[in-house]
């Protein structure tokens, strides 16, 4: 009898400490691969394109909180009452990354118009090909758009093809080239060129840790989440 | 003790019914999902037909250079017994159970412009990066064990007799594996070379980690579903089913040539009964 009260009463506690911190399923956008796991290990994570991660939402994964690299998802979701309200938590930068040994020979991004520069970038469906795309457009260069080599279903593989020297350049986060750093060289786009790159999170509604996953948000827009984002070369409001 | 029988062989049937479900109902599902009218729109859009372009242009190649090189060398492989044979083949079977994320990791360290002979590659002023031929040694990589490692057993199965009495009539080795073997192992070399197209045809990881994607230079059908799932699909979904059919017909005919062909000897052996009595 008194060993069963203890066993129950035990049970009760572990789950009352389960239900405090429950481990949250983040998606989030592939873009953030290396900061997030240092800012909280704690969690599991899927990264990947934002527009996948969105898709996959939508198709009812187990995502207790979206990151995404562009508002385009998060709002669509928001409109679609399938997340809560997205909050902006922070901001990056396009860059042209060139491997180390730059066998282009580039040093401005104007330098692209020349011929035989094997570039990269992103689809036009996921953020880092939409911001490209802009960038482009700015720059009076959107007819480099037909000499593109590749599109890449999201930015680490972008990252990938030009650290592995099979690529030319290729249209990344500026926070990408720094993870990289002694394989990559940012070459930097004007910011008259430059788009707004804000990165959106928000809590799914179909979650069954909400109140937790609100906490977590919470949590990102304080001193240690803000430091380790800004040291890792994200814009912070 | 039939009762225990009887719920044994329940069983055993409640496996196999949950066995079919289970890997049919994902392929049913792609039909099942569109009806085939937008089926057949999904199919008319310019991103499936350009990936329908590229994907039979470089699956033909690659199977082109399969049979060129893998017949001999299943040949060789078949006949010759050297010692570490059997190490040989078990190699040149590797990629068959190769993640293909590894077969692309593998691909850009072999081939890739930094890679163990990319310079050499580079000195020969050729650039394989993001080109179809990129696509075609992927698919190459992936596909061709399938059809050496069917092409082997079917030179196995070659009676060594009717190849000595080529040879004691006077034939030399070429003539002898090309108007004895060949024609012998037909059957089995082309069920090979299905499996292998079927298989070359799915591509997907080698290709996008070596090759890219981009539509209607690298981008295959497979890159396009993982591209337009999201965007479109419907699209995904027709594309999807394009794939079924293709990859469905392929195992067919690599399950029936075997028969097929076999029809001549049970003719022959059919006629000489049917005189004989």
């Amino acid at each position: 009898m008194k060993v069963a009260v203890v066993a129950v009463t035990a049970l009760v506690l572990a789950s009352g400490a389960a239900a405090e911190t429950p481990k949250l399923t983040v998606y989030a956008a592939a873009s953030l691969t290396d900061v997030m796991p240092r800012i909280d290990a704690r969690q599991r994570y899927s990264f990947g394109g934002s527009n996948q991660l969105a898709f996959q939402i939508r198709q009812g994964a187990p995502a207790d909180v979206f990151m995404s690299a562009s508002p385009e998802f998060t709002q669509a979701l928001y409109r679609d009452r399938l997340v809560e309200k997205p909050h902006r938590f922070c901001s990056n930068k396009l860059v042209l990354a060139v491997p180390r040994s730059n066998p282009a020979g580039l040093r401005t991004v104007f330098d692209l118009k020349r011929k035989d520069v094997k570039l990269v970038v992103g689809t036009a469906r996921v953020p880092v090909g939409s911001y490209t795309r802009e960038v482009l457009r700015r720059l009076g260069m959107s007819s480099l758009l037909t000499k593109v080599v590749s599109e890449e279903p999201d930015v680490k593989s972008i990252v990938g093809k030009v650290a592995l020297g099979q690529a030319d350049a290729g249209f990344v986060y500026s926070t990408d080239v720094r993870v990289a750093s002694d394989r990559l060289r940012a070459i930097r786009i004007p910011p008259w060129a430059q788009p707004k790159v804000h990165y959106e999170v928000a809590v799914v509604r179909s979650s069954e840790h909400r109140a937790a996953a609100r906490a977590w948000i919470a949590r990102l827009e304080q001193g240690r989440a803000r430091r380790m984002l800004r040291a890792a070369g994200f814009g912070i409001r | 003790m039939s009762a225990r029988r009887a719920a044994f062989s329940a069983a055993l049937t409640a496996a196999t019914a949950i066995v079919i479900a289970f890997l049919l109902l994902p392929v049913v599902a792609i039909f099942v999902d569109v009806p085939p009218g937008r089926l057949l729109d999904g199919l008319r859009s310019d991103a499936a037909g350009d990936a329908l372009r590229v994907t039979l242009k470089t699956n033909l190649i690659a199977l082109g250079l399969i049979l060129l090189i893998g017949t001999p060398a299943a040949y060789q492989l078949a006949r010759r017994q050297f010692r570490g044979r059997a190490f040989v083949i078990t190699l040149v079977e590797l990629p068959l159970v190769l993640p293909p994320a590894v077969a692309g990791v593998g691909l850009l360290a072999a081939f890739g412009t930094l890679g163990l002979l990319g310079g050499t590659i580079d000195a020969f002023g050729l650039s394989i990066a993001f080109t179809q031929t990129a696509v075609v040694m992927a698919v190459a990589f992936v596909a061709s064990p399938f059809y050496i490692r069917t092409a082997i057993a079917a030179f196995e199965a070659v009676d060594p007799a009717l190849l000595d009495a080529a040879r004691t009539l006077g034939a030399g080795p070429a003539r002898v594996f090309a108007r004895v073997a060949l024609p012998l192992a037909a059957s089995g070399l082309g069920a090979g070379a299905a499996l292998a197209f079927a298989r070359g045809v799915g591509e997907f990881g080698a290709t996008i980690m070596f090759a890219g994607s981009l539509r209607g230079v690298t981008q295959t059908l497979s890159l396009a579903i993982y591209e337009l799932f999201d965007v479109d699909f419907d699209a995904a979904l027709a594309v999807s089913a394009l794939l079924v059919v293709v990859s469905g017909t392929l195992l067919l005919v690599a399950k029936l040539l075997p028969t097929w062909t076999r029809s001549p000897s049970t003719f022959l052996s059919g006629s000489v009964r049917s005189t004989s009595s």
